[in-house]
């Protein structure tokens, strides 16, 4: 498999001068990227409401569809300050023509008032393929159930832009995680739950490696379990403002997605000292009990949740790593030690964390430290850490489940 | 004899649907079909107890708190009976209450003022329901905001809301200090007063019907108000009659006596049987008949496999299984929470809905603003008893053989997780829903669920226009993706209804119960 290369796709599309970014523009993300935790979206969110009333001269129509979703994902949208939904909603004229849970109208009515080439398609919740009836709304003209993998594959083609929201929509999220006991013969993934371009850490989406949408873009992933608000709101801001926002090898906004869990830890002090919590509720890094931090990209150390209120590593809480594609089988079981995945072959807890000391104390640079123990990304060396992310589902074809490592 | 397709049904959380069946003015069967399968409990097994509280938490965004909750007490159980865990400290008891009080009172203002609330706009906007307008409503923004102020405390114990992580089987994974128990307190009191003074609802009802809104009243209260009187202006206590039978597994736990503060037990034939936890999970039984599962799928939750998929059963039309007790339907919820502890607040429910322990489309409704009313100085009461000296938690090892049953009540009615572990790994797991007790199929012995009976008998006059039985379908505040159809055996009609739709052209529209044409109110 190859994955897109991040560049590649904010070249390509900046190369074509439809989307180059307008002087009198700003580039939300990046904004979002450079400032200080957990202000951007307040300090900017009057340019946010501007820069999204230029870009909806006339109303934008939104489709909004749930596979096997949990809502968990509107209701963390519903949570976001600045702007609220409302907000957007109103003040923006955004046109959501499509939303089940919120929508006022039902039945054919609600089919019917669903754009069939949205300006945006947002998608919650993973796509199951194996068993299309797993997931469906609305009805075909025969009168049966129409499967959402069908919707998905009719509205994406015709949508400017298509964001999946969440994990699941994503890479998959919990329904793609392994049925361990292969129970039922229904194969590693119950009931084929996919993305919308990747399955897991693989490109097996339902829309294929090569989709792109009106807009000449790949799927846009907000991953996480579920989505941050402010991923959500701000990148609409951003590709509604022509934008190309520059993406991860998964498709991740890498402002939001390029920052290491670890490496802003309210914790990293204990790491560092080698100070680890044995049992939950103990005091100490929570690498011993199954932290996927040194493994998780996202800013929310910093942006925290429910308008800075907190992040789970601060009530204690081993990160999950639930922005990640592979999230649960790749971390789990989650009260244990993530098997750690580094160049220089195993390390222990203990071991990094007193490299950590020994450096510190030698004046040995942080990129040096992580390097030695395994841990994180190193700017400038790109190289290594695509491989030493990529080497597990590079050296064999994927299969389901991907529980590689 | 018609048939009619609703597909999908919105306001609510999930997919389902139900094909009514329309005889002479009136719903004379009814199929509630549930459109997902994930296969949540097939991806449990082989796991510990401690993924299956943090896999099922997620299982909804809309619940994750009780899930959560649920399968802890599960695990916990398991590893009492095996005698490798003591229970959870007191203060973790203390913090699960006011935890899930909390999530009561976000869950049942969420569903009165975006879910249900729409349905019943028309009615009531001479008495200023116009404020609960989807999008321009001070109402509604009003619950928006205040929503996320319960959603933020949640957080400050769970790191973030949906999907906290910090409770956890054992107790809580921090150790809160005084000032973030003060912190949560004082978000819940900024609600609490947005909500307006509980003795003030017989004169926030007075002035309701008299048209009068004083904010001083409480806006909160009084827009919970107008939805009540005007649902109860457009007869939705004639609509949606289960068989008055209910049931609860009770909830908030006094960590001292271990009494419940909401009693468990069932009602039926018109009486109150408070229940031991063990006489509830022996009368539990699942039915897979009109379910896309195996034959070997039902039985007993306790013993039962894992839902298999079966989609060639020619009978079966739903993704949810039949949970009965001593095989009987049993409608789970606020309003059997209430009946079963004997609590009618105001006399709403005899006076507004047509009596205490009846079972309608309104009272549903009823007891969802009474609880909220109920619970909110409550929650305040079990954060107040919390000693942030005490420890939060109580850790045991994964490693341990035993079964157990965590009996929960969310928002949303009855909520039971049993597992089964053997050396630190889960061999089964089995869950049973509210919304599976509400709104499942029928039963091997033809028995409907609780809404398949409740709309039975709605008058349909018009097929394109049964806002009676989407209104009662709103009520029992589903947790799943929906939607309804409406079909004929004989197929020699088929329509597709057009549902309620207030909020359409910007503005509040209008829904009567009954068929009478859509009035242009605004």
């Amino acid at each position: 498999m190859s994955l897109p290369e991040p560049e590649s796709v904010s070249q390509a599309s900046e190369a074509d001068g439809s989307r180059g970014p307008s002087s009198s523009r700003r580039n939300f993300l990046q904004l979002a990227a450079g400032a200080a935790a957990g202000t951007i979206i307040t300090q900017y969110s009057t340019e946010i409401g501007v820069a999204l009333e230029q870009a909806t001269d006339g109303d934008l129509e939104v489709v909004w569809l749930q596979g096997q979703a949990c809502t968990g994902c509107t209701i963390s949208v519903l949570q976001g300050q600045y702007p609220t939904l409302e907000e957007v909603l109103s003040e923006f004229r955004l046109e959501v023509t499509f939303h089940p849970t919120i929508m006022p109208e039902a039945g054919e009515v609600a089919i019917d008032a669903m754009s069939d080439s949205p300006d945006v398609l947002i998608v919650e919740g993973s796509i199951p393929v194996d068993i299309p009836e797993a997931a469906t709304v609305g009805q075909t003209p025969d009168g049966e159930s129409k499967p959402l993998v069908d919707w998905v594959q009719e509205l994406a083609p015709e949508s400017e832009y298509v964001l999946a929201v969440g994990n699941c929509a994503s890479f998959g999220g919990w329904p793609a995680a392994e049925n361990k006991r292969n129970l039922y013969d229904l194969g590693a993934n119950v009931t084929g739950a996919r993305g919308l371009q990747f399955e897991q850490r693989t490109e097996r989406g339902v829309l294929g490696p090569d989709f792109t949408s009106g807009a000449g873009l790949p799927v846009i992933n907000l991953a996480g379990c579920p989505v941050h608000p402010d991923y959500v709101l701000l990148t609409i801001a951003t590709v509604l403002n022509g934008h190309v926002p520059e993406l991860d090898a998964y498709n991740r906004p890498k402002p939001f997605y390029e920052p290491l869990v670890h490496d802003n830890c309210p914790l990293r002090g204990y790491f560092d000292r080698g100070e680890f919590a044995e049992t939950p509720g103990d005091e100490g890094c929570l690498i011993k009990i199954g932290c996927a931090g040194p493994y998780t990209r996202c800013d929310d150390q910093t942006r925290l949740w429910n308008d800075g209120t907190s992040v789970c590593l601060n009530v204690g809480s081993p990160c999950i790593g639930c922005m990640e594609p592979g999230f649960w089988d790749r971390f789990a079981p989650m009260g244990e030690e993530v098997e750690r995945q580094s160049l220089f072959g195993s390390i222990t807890a203990e071991q990094a964390g007193w490299a950590g000391v020994a450096a510190a104390g030698v004046g040995i640079g942080a990129h040096a430290v992580r390097k030695a123990t395994g841990y994180g990304s190193f700017d400038g060396d790109e190289d290594a850490e695509a491989a030493a992310e990529a080497s597990p589902e590079s050296s064999a074809e994927p299969t389901d489940g991907d529980t590689e490592d | 004899m018609v048939e009619v397709t609703i597909d999908p049904t919105t306001r609510i959380e999930g997919h389902h649907g139900t094909t009514l069946e329309v005889e002479d003015g009136q719903v004379v069967e009814a199929n509630s079909q549930m459109k997902m399968f994930r296969g949540a409990e097939i991806i449990t097994i082989g796991r510990t107890p401690r993924d299956a509280a943090q896999i099922t938490g997620m299982v909804c965004g809309v619940c994750f708190l009780c899930h959560r909750l649920c399968s802890s007490k599960a695990a916990e159980d398991a590893a009492m009976n095996a005698g490798a865990f003591d229970g959870p400290p007191r203060n973790a008891v203390l913090l699960r209450d006011a935890a899930e009080g909390i999530f009561y009172l976000w869950n049942h203002a969420i569903h009165l003022f975006a879910l249900v609330g729409p349905d019943y706009s028309d009615a009531v906007a001479d008495t200023g329901f116009d404020r609960l307008d989807p999008l321009e409503g001070e109402g509604y923004q009003g619950a928006l905001e205040n929503q996320r102020q319960l959603m933020k405390a949640l957080t400050e114990f769970g790191g973030r809301a949906p999907h906290p992580v910090g409770y956890i089987p054992g107790g809580l994974a921090t150790n809160p200090d005084a000032s973030t128990i003060e912190q949560v307190k004082s978000r819940v009191r900024e609600v609490s007063e947005w909500l307006g003074p509980t003795e003030a609802v017989p004169e926030v009802l007075e002035n309701v019907q008299n048209g009068e809104f004083d904010p001083d009243l409480g806006e909160g209260l009084h827009d919970v108000v107008s939805i009540l009187v005007g649902a109860a202006e457009l007869g939705a206590a004639d609509i949606g009659a289960g068989p008055n039978r209910y049931y609860s597994n009770g909830i908030f736990e006094d960590p001292e006596t271990e009494e419940l503060f909401l009693p468990r037990g069932v009602y039926r034939d018109g009486e109150v049987e408070l229940l031991s936890k063990a006489e509830i999970v022996e009368g539990i039984t699942e039915d897979t008949e009109y379910s896309w599962y195996t034959d070997e799928s039902g039985g007993p939750p306790t013993e039962a496999q894992p839902p298999e998929p079966d989609l060639d059963k020619d009978e079966a039309y739903s993704w949810g299984k039949a949970p009965r007790f001593d095989g009987q339907s049993m409608e789970v919820g606020p309003l059997a929470r209430l009946v079963i502890a004997d609590l009618d607040p105001f006399d709403l429910r005899d006076t507004l809905g047509g009596g205490a322990t009846e079972s309608n489309t309104l009272n549903r409704l009823i007891a969802r603003a009474q609880e909220t009313l109920v619970v909110r100085d409550q929650v305040l009461e079990w954060l107040d008893a919390i000693d942030p000296a005490d420890p939060f938690m109580a850790d045991f090892p994964d490693e341990f053989t035993g079964e157990g049953v965590g009996l929960f009540e969310p928002s949303r009615g009855a909520l039971s997780h049993y597992v089964d572990v053997e050396a630190g790994t889960i061999e089964r797991y089995q869950i049973i829903t509210p919304t599976l007790w509400n709104i499942g199929p029928r039963d091997g012995d033809g028995q409907p669920s609780i809404l398949e009976e409740a709309v039975v008998g709605d008058p349909v006059e018009d097929v394109e226009h049964p806002l009676g039985v989407m209104r009662t379908i709103r009520s029992f505040d589903p947790c799943l993706a929906c939607a309804v159809h409406v079909r004929s055996p004989d197929a020699d009609y088929e329509t597709v209804i057009e549902p309620a739709q207030p909020g359409l052209d910007g503005g509040v529209g209008s829904c009567p119960i009954g068929d009478a044409p859509v009035s242009d109110h605004e």
